[in-house]
């Protein structure tokens, strides 16, 4: 075996091996900072994530290489994904901070779960071997159950930590036995490996279609699709706020990305058998995501089934991948890209509501237009991106994914997704209805004694929490404008984003030139 | 019948019986134990497959520790439930592991092994395969070439080839760890 070429290319690894000091360091920290300094925290993450992403894009800018005899491979698409969860992690630890501060305790240890999750999705985006893959999915899933779990003295949270738990290890042995079926047929578990046999197999067994088959589950499990999303609801709302965005958002991208190099590297060469099976649950799971929603009466509940149904979209994209065209890889990232944005845009909204108020059914946000009317238009603006209207990331993002679907001859499909974007739109109109055109309850703001007000801006977070009950913090604010910017440009300017997608497909795809 | 047969069946009806019992049983403490006697005939299955570390691996790992720590939970929590609590999903729940089970059985039963592993050594031969090393699963006459089919060659897959996951693993079992803390932690 190779012996000499182990610790050649080190280096390629350094934003990994720094993300977990930075980790540790956070721990560390927390031991020496008094109760009231936590914030701090928040700080020192932000700024190392700020740091690592300035190193990885200096660093591997145009790397192609492979570690560890083909494990992982350090090339475009792990470059575009890492920054991506990197910045992602940015936005979550600054929409976290007031929140941690006011409703959860030990926060080091949080904002170190959400580095080390970070970590986890980087190598799930750059792994190519299904075991490390594995593994890093795992970290990730492990630290979502603890945060899930966050506020422990909150049931709702509970229940979702142990539904979670539960479900996650479930799901995980589904996948576990489905790589053992794969391995116990094929003797391989490197992407490229898997891909050769694969295109050699001619008439595979049948075990190896049912390993294939359950892997599919497994990771359906992982991203809620239809039938496998029960869960989804009850932990995106029992979960505290910004790890529901985080699940929203992070869990997704995360499960997405290591999906798209599965099916891309190693099971292309057999798409003419599971293409079916996954354009079937892509539109199971965009049909049910978003009729159930429509029953919905609470903000995180509505979003757990929206965000099923976006699963969907994006399985679409999964179904229409070809060895000769960008279109569908690129399609499933740059949807990735713009339902982040959006989905944090209205996420941060609801955050920055709860932490004046408290509450967080649909009917609460009434009247919100009037009090607070920034916060109000840009959660509009996430929603109306969401179902897809133009100008915002949503459409041009769904017009990539279900041109990629046309292209592969999934009319039907494609179709559907239209018709279920429709649907979308009803339910986010119900909630943009509410904010514009209920008057309010008429009770915020009153029962207040008006000695709780504080004419000073607060300090961003706990320390001021009367303050922040009127009006939101200037830091949510901030990360709310960048959210409705970044939905805007993925909306109207998308090219430089598609320029980055077409080296990241190139890397996957070798064949797909675009 | 050869005296790995017999040892195979003793092992076979002896895991099936306590897997059943570990179901069936209303008792969860006796449960547990029957969940013991499965670890250890996993563990004979093991040994008859020449997966040696696997093997003590398991009775170490499973039948020791996870086993103890499931009685201790048993002892310590105050109300045990006497069974599952009867749901209207319980139809659903008969039929759905029913079907799984018997795809499952179909696949095995039809699923010719020896022939799949003929065309993966006849892959192995013929194209240029990425992965050099892995990890069991290798036919009688390819063992001893291939470091990984033999305990030392598994320790030095786990630290050359294999380091990084291995490496994600130890920072799984810190997260789990840390989770544990803070859940527990009062304030």
């Amino acid at each position: 075996m190779p012996e000499t070429n182990l610790t050649s290319n080190l280096h390629l690894l350094l934003p990994e091996f720094l993300l977990a000091t930075l980790a540790f360091a956070v721990f560390a920290i927390d031991l020496l900072l008094p109760a009231n300094r936590k914030k701090l925290l928040a700080w020192v993450s932000v700024a190392g994530l700020i740091g690592l992403l300035a190193l990885a894009l200096a660093l591997l800018w145009g790397e192609n290489e492979e570690m560890y005899g083909g494990l992982i491979k350090v090339d475009s698409y792990a470059l575009f994904f890492k920054s991506f969860f990197i910045l992602l992690g940015i936005f979550i630890i600054l929409s976290s901070v007031d929140y941690v501060g006011k409703h959860l305790s030990h926060p080091g240890e949080y904002y170190g779960l959400i580095l080390f999750s970070v970590l986890a999705m980087n190598v799930m985006a750059a792994s190519r071997e299904i075991l490390t893959a594995y593994v890093a999915l795992e970290l990730m899933s492990f630290s979502f159950y603890i945060m899930v779990s966050y506020a422990r003295y909150n049931p709702r949270s509970n229940e979702a930590g142990i539904k979670y738990v539960l479900i996650g290890a479930f799901s995980s042995a589904i996948l576990l036995f489905g790589i053992s079926m794969l391995y116990s047929t094929i003797g391989v578990t490197h992407f490229a490996d898997i891909s050769a046999t694969l295109a050699n197999a001619g008439d595979a067994s049948p075990a190896l279609w049912v390993g294939l088959a359950l892997i599919l589950v497994g990771l359906g499990f992982k991203v809620a699709a239809v039938p496998f999303h029960m869960w989804a609801p009850d932990v995106y709302q029992g979960a505290p706020l910004p790890v529901t965005a985080y699940l929203a958002v992070g869990s997704k991208a995360a499960a997405f990305a290591l999906m798209l190099r599965l099916f891309a590297e190693a099971f292309m060469p057999s798409i003419d058998d599971w293409q079916i099976i996954v354009a079937i649950i892509a539109a199971i799971t965009m049909t049910v995501g978003n009729l159930v929603a429509i029953a919905q009466h609470n903000i995180k509940r509505l979003l757990a089934y929206s965000s099923i149904g976006q699963v969907g979209f994006l399985l679409v994209g999964i179904a229409a991948l070809s060895e000769t065209s960008p279109l569908a890889s690129n399609g499933v990232m740059l949807h990735i890209v713009g339902y982040s944005f959006t989905n944090l845009a209205v996420f941060v909204g609801i955050i920055a509501f709860f932490n004046m108020t408290g509450k967080e059914e649909i009917a609460d946000f009434s009247g919100l237009a009037d009090r607070h009317p920034f916060l109000a238009a840009a959660m509009a603006i996430g929603m109306f991106s969401l179902a897809g209207l133009p100008f915002f990331a949503g459409f041009t993002t769904k017009f990539y994914l279900f041109t990629a679907a046309a292209n592969e001859g999934l009319l039907w499909l494609a179709g559907l997704a239209i018709v279920n974007s429709l649907i979308s739109l009803y339910y986010y109109q119900v909630e943009i209805r509410h904010m514009y055109i209920q008057p309010a309850p008429d009770m915020e703001g009153k029962l207040e004694p008006a000695s709780a007000h504080n004419p000073h801006p607060p300090p961003v977070g706990g320390g001021a929490e009367d303050a922040s009950r009127h009006s939101p913090t200037p830091l949510i604010i901030g990360v709310l404008i960048l959210m409705v910017l970044g939905t805007f440009f993925v909306g109207v300017y998308p090219f430089p984003i598609v320029e980055a997608l077409d080296a990241a497909t190139s890397a996957i795809l070798p064949g797909a030139g675009s | 019948m050869a005296f790995q047969e017999v040892i195979f069946w003793v092992l076979a009806v002896s895991s099936v019986a306590a897997a059943l019992g570990v179901v069936l049983l209303r008792d969860i403490f006796r449960a547990a134990l029957l969940l013991v006697v499965v670890f250890l005939a996993v563990a004979g299955f093991f040994v008859m497959m020449n997966a040696e570390f696997l093997a003590v691996v398991q009775v170490l790992i499973y039948a020791g520790a996870i086993a103890i720590l499931i009685i201790f939970a048993i002892m310590l929590t105050r109300e045990v439930q006497q069974g599952n609590l009867p749901n209207r999903l319980q139809p659903a729940a008969v039929l759905f592991p029913v079907l799984l089970l018997a795809a499952l059985v179909f696949v095995a039963v039809d699923t010719d092994w020896n022939l799949l592993q003929d065309q993966s050594r006849e892959l192995q031969d013929n194209v240029e395969v990425v992965q050099t090393h892995t990890i069991g699963g290798i036919p009688d006459e390819m063992r001893g070439d291939i470091p990984g089919s033999d305990r030392s060659g598994l320790g030095e897959l786990l630290i050359n080839d294999f380091v990084l996951p291995f490496e994600i693993a130890s920072m799984l079992l810190l997260a789990a760890i840390i989770g544990a803390l803070v859940l527990v932690r009062e304030r």
